[in-house]
Parts: structure tokens; C-alpha cells; sequence
């Protein structure tokens, strides 16, 4: 049963890199790629690692998404 | 045509990792190669080695523990780059051609609520900085959140106001303050032993001078643990965490201003 | 065959992700795009090196007095501690080179700074 949920998030994590690429919107790709920065801090969790999960909460849906959402604020929102 | 090319080549690129993927150890086994050798000597002998109940931050506090020193280095380095990309020779005729974009005043229900908060945030950073010994947390985990506190304040009060959590005389030595809390432990270390970053050897009447007062206010030292080298271990990550969020905040403040 | 990779499908996603990764760096014009390709590589490396720590019915490695063998193993979980950051540390350099370059050129996308200088 684990394994199953362990196969969904993996499918959910292929899902959200193929979805940050595909997006013409950068303010779209920059919350996408935050979703795809939770789902593995859920992963982190469940193989056993809390110190790995609550970094890469802090630091990646946390830092990283400002920092995108800064630049494309600063330069284009739209990719040609 | 080009994206045809590479996406062809990437499948054929991929066929081979996938029979490696199939043929490596069984995902979860205990006979791993890479749980038998030296996580079996870590996971026995890290809590009197090292002093901290939290095996990782063992590791990454003590038996690995230039990696951390390079680690902090690094992000410093970051900081450093930042600041000479961004603030170097800015023309005023580059700046304005960006077409100016309307703002929208914060919503007040954001305003209250982050103000509310804030004080609750910078209790929990601390809390997590300060228990990375015994739970999951450590300094760069504290770290973190301080500086994305700071953050979320600069949006809802502007960025004067914000600016002056890291008071302008202090920002260099706050920022710096990761790598230099390593390299003063280190040279600590090598003076008083003769290697970087071993832990000095303590007298037995000092150590048990320490562990008679941490009794004496109410915290009993747990089996195995020594108090000297747990103050040692909280140094470093206050360390690690105050400069961790001094650099973030930098970095922040650096990559929005106009 | 198929079931063996059933079987180790946390070490074959992350080589897939390594992949996709890889297409956007290469792919793609924009350089905001390259760049959260280049993110995705990343933490496909450290999702495939944390797959090699896990052990059947393991708990956190943290000894207190609830604590029973088998340990997760603690050795992945320090290196990747230090790879996040230093991929945060990349993260917020190239970001701000991006902005240079918008600044000093008026465009990110690739096809068309190769046409200025």
C-alpha cells in the first residue's frame, strides 16, 4: 500500500517538471515549481528524513520562489 | 526540429539508465553497501562522539564537518556575488527603460496578520535553531526561517521600515558571522589540540563544574551525553543560523531594490 | 526485467527527472526557463542519492528513548543538507545575472542575445 502512494507522488513530481517546462507563463512556471518543491519535502518525510524535509520547506517553497517571482517581476512574464 | 533531435537523443539516453536502475540493489534492503561500512559505525558511536542525540546534525557538526565549513563559505560567496552583480556601475538611462508597472497597496487583512504573527515566527526559528541537537531542526533550518520572516515583514511594511532589523554598523559582521563562528572555532581547535575543528580537551573538573550547574537549574544531563561538548555543538549552530538568515534577508533586500 | 524496475522505481524516476531536466536546459530559450531546468537536475540528484539511505521499516535517526533499530542511514540525508543549500546559494546568482542581463539588454530569451553581440 505505501509503495502505491509512494508510486503516486513520484507520478505527481513527473507531472509538476513537465508542466514547469511546458508553461509559456514564467509567474505560472515559478508556483508550479514551488508545488513541485512541496511534494518533495512530503517525499523527504515519508523515506524517513525530517531534518531534509524542513529545509527543503524553508528553503525551497519558501526562498526560491521569492527569488523567481522577484525576477520575473523584474523582467518578462511571458516566454515567446 | 531541433526539439524533435534532443528529445530523441534523450530517449536513447534514457534506455540504458534504465537497465542500470533495474540491475542496482534492491531499493530498502539492510545489506546495502551503503548502510553496512560507516553508517553502522555512525549510528553506534555518534551520540558519546559527539554529544548531540540528533545523529545528523552529528554528522554534519562533526564528522563531516568541513563540509558545513565549506558550505557556509559558499552561500557567503553567493552574497558576495550578488552584491557585485547587481549594485556595480548602475546607469540611471538602462533603469528607467523598464515600463513602469502599477503597485497595489497590501491588503490590510495580510498586514494584520503577518504582524500578529511575526514575534510567534522568530520564538519557533529560534526553538529550532536551539533544539537541533536532540530533534529534527539544527541551525540552517532556523536559519531560514528567520530570513524568510524578514522577508514577508518587508512586504507588508516597506522596505525602510524592514531594513532596519539588521541595523546598518552590524550588517557586515551579521552577515559574515556564519564563516567566522567556523574558522574562530576551528583555529580554537588547533591551538589547543593541534587539528582544525577537534574539540579541545576539557579538564574533568570542568566538565563536571558545567554538568553540576546545568543540574542545579533543572536540566539533568541524559546517559552518555557531556554538557561541554553539547554548548559546543549549540554555538556552532547559532552560528550557522543567524548568519544563514543574515544572507537570505541580503540577498532579498539586494535582488529587489530598484 | 519490468518488475525489478517496479521494484526500484525511487531509482528510476529520478534518472527520468534528471532527463526532463536536461531537455529544458538544452530546449529552451528563455533563460529563466534554463535555469529552473538546471533546478530540476538538481534536486533529481538529490531525490536519487536520498533512494540509496532508505531501509525497510526505518525510522529518523534521532536517539531518544522511544527509539528502535533500523535507522534510516544519516550520511545521505548530511550531504543533501549541504547540496540545498549551495543550490539555493546558484539559485540566487544566476537570478540576479538574469536581471543584469535584462537590464543591459532588454531581453533573456537566448536566439536573441546571440543576434546582438
Amino acid at each position: 500500500m505505501s509503495q502505491v502512494f509512494d508510486a503516486v507522488l513520484i507520478l505527481l513530481l513527473i507531472t509538476c517538471a513537465l508542466a514547469v517546462i511546458h508553461t509559456k507563463d514564467l509567474l505560472a512556471a515559478a508556483i508550479i515549481f514551488s508545488t513541485y518543491s512541496l511534494v518533495l519535502c512530503i517525499v523527504w518525510q515519508l523515506r524517513g528524513s525530517p531534518d531534509v524535509a524542513m529545509t527543503e520547506a524553508a528553503v525551497g517553497a519558501g526562498v526560491t520562489t521569492v527569488l523567481f517571482l522577484v525576477t520575473v517581476s523584474r523582467t518578462t512574464r511571458r516566454e515567446k | 526540429m531541433k526539439k524533435l533531435l534532443v528529445t530523441a537523443l534523450l530517449i536513447v539516453a534514457a534506455v540504458p539508465l534504465l537497465f542500470t536502475a533495474a540491475d542496482l540493489p534492491q531499493y530498502g534492503s539492510a545489506e546495502n553497501a551503503t548502510y553496512t561500512h560507516v553508517s553502522a559505525h555512525y549510528l553506534e558511536h555518534a551520540v558519546e562522539d559527539a554529544g548531540a542525540e540528533n545523529i545528523v546534525t552529528d554528522v554534519i557538526l562533526n564528522y563531516r564537518g568541513f563540509d558545513t565549513n565549506g558550505e557556509v563559505t559558499v552561500i557567503f560567496t553567493a552574497l558576495a556575488a550578488v552584491l557585485a552583480v547587481l549594485l556595480l556601475d548602475r546607469t540611471p538611462a538602462t533603469a528607467s527603460e523598464k515600463p513602469a508597472q502599477p503597485t497595489q497597496p497590501v491588503s490590510i487583512v495580510v498586514s494584520f496578520i503577518v504582524r500578529l504573527l511575526a514575534p510567534f515566527i522568530a520564538l519557533f526559528a529560534l526553538y529550532v535553531i536551539l533544539n537541533g541537537h536532540a530533534t529534527p531542526g539544527g541551525g540552517f533550518q532556523g536559519g531560514t526561517i528567520l530570513g524568510a520572516l524578514a522577508i514577508a515583514l518587508t512586504l507588508v511594511l516597506g522596505e525602510k521600515k524592514a531594513q532596519r532589523l539588521l541595523p546598518e554598523g552590524l550588517k557586515p559582521w551579521l552577515q559574515a558571522t556564519a564563516p567566522l563562528t567556523f574558522v574562530v572555532i576551528g583555529l580554537i581547535g588547533l591551538v589547543s589540540v593541534g587539528s582544525y575543528l577537534e574539540f579541545p580537551t576539557v579538564d574533568g573538573n570542568v566538565a563536571s563544574a558545567v554538568a553540576a550547574f546545568f543540574s542545579n537549574i533543572g536540566f539533568p544531563a541524559a546517559e552518555g551525553l557531556s554538557w561541554v561538548r553539547a554548548v559546543w555543538l549549540v554555538i556552532l549552530e547559532f552560528g550557522i543560523g543567524i548568519g544563514g538568515a543574515a544572507v537570505i534577508a541580503s540577498i532579498f533586500w539586494t535582488m529587489e531594490a530598484e | 526485467m519490468l518488475t525489478a524496475l517496479w521494484n526500484n522505481l525511487d531509482y528510476a524516476a529520478p534518472m527520468m527527472l534528471f532527463l526532463i531536466g536536461l531537455y529544458a536546459v538544452i530546449a529552451k530559450d528563455n533563460l529563466i526557463k534554463k535555469f529552473m531546468g538546471l533546478n530540476i537536475m538538481e534536486t533529481a540528484v538529490f531525490a536519487f542519492i536520498m533512494a540509496l539511505g532508505v531501509v525497510d521499516g526505518g525510522s529518523a535517526p534521532i536517539i531518544d528513548h522511544g527509539a528502535h533499530a533500523p535507522f534510516t542511514n544519516p550520511i545521505p540525508q548530511a550531504l543533501i543538507l549541504t547540496g540545498i543549500v549551495v543550490a539555493l546559494s546558484t539559485t540566487a546568482l544566476a537570478l540576479s545575472l538574469i536581471i543584469r542581463i535584462y537590464e543591459q539588454c532588454g531581453t533573456i530569451e537566448g536566439n536573441e542575445l546571440r543576434e546582438l553581440g
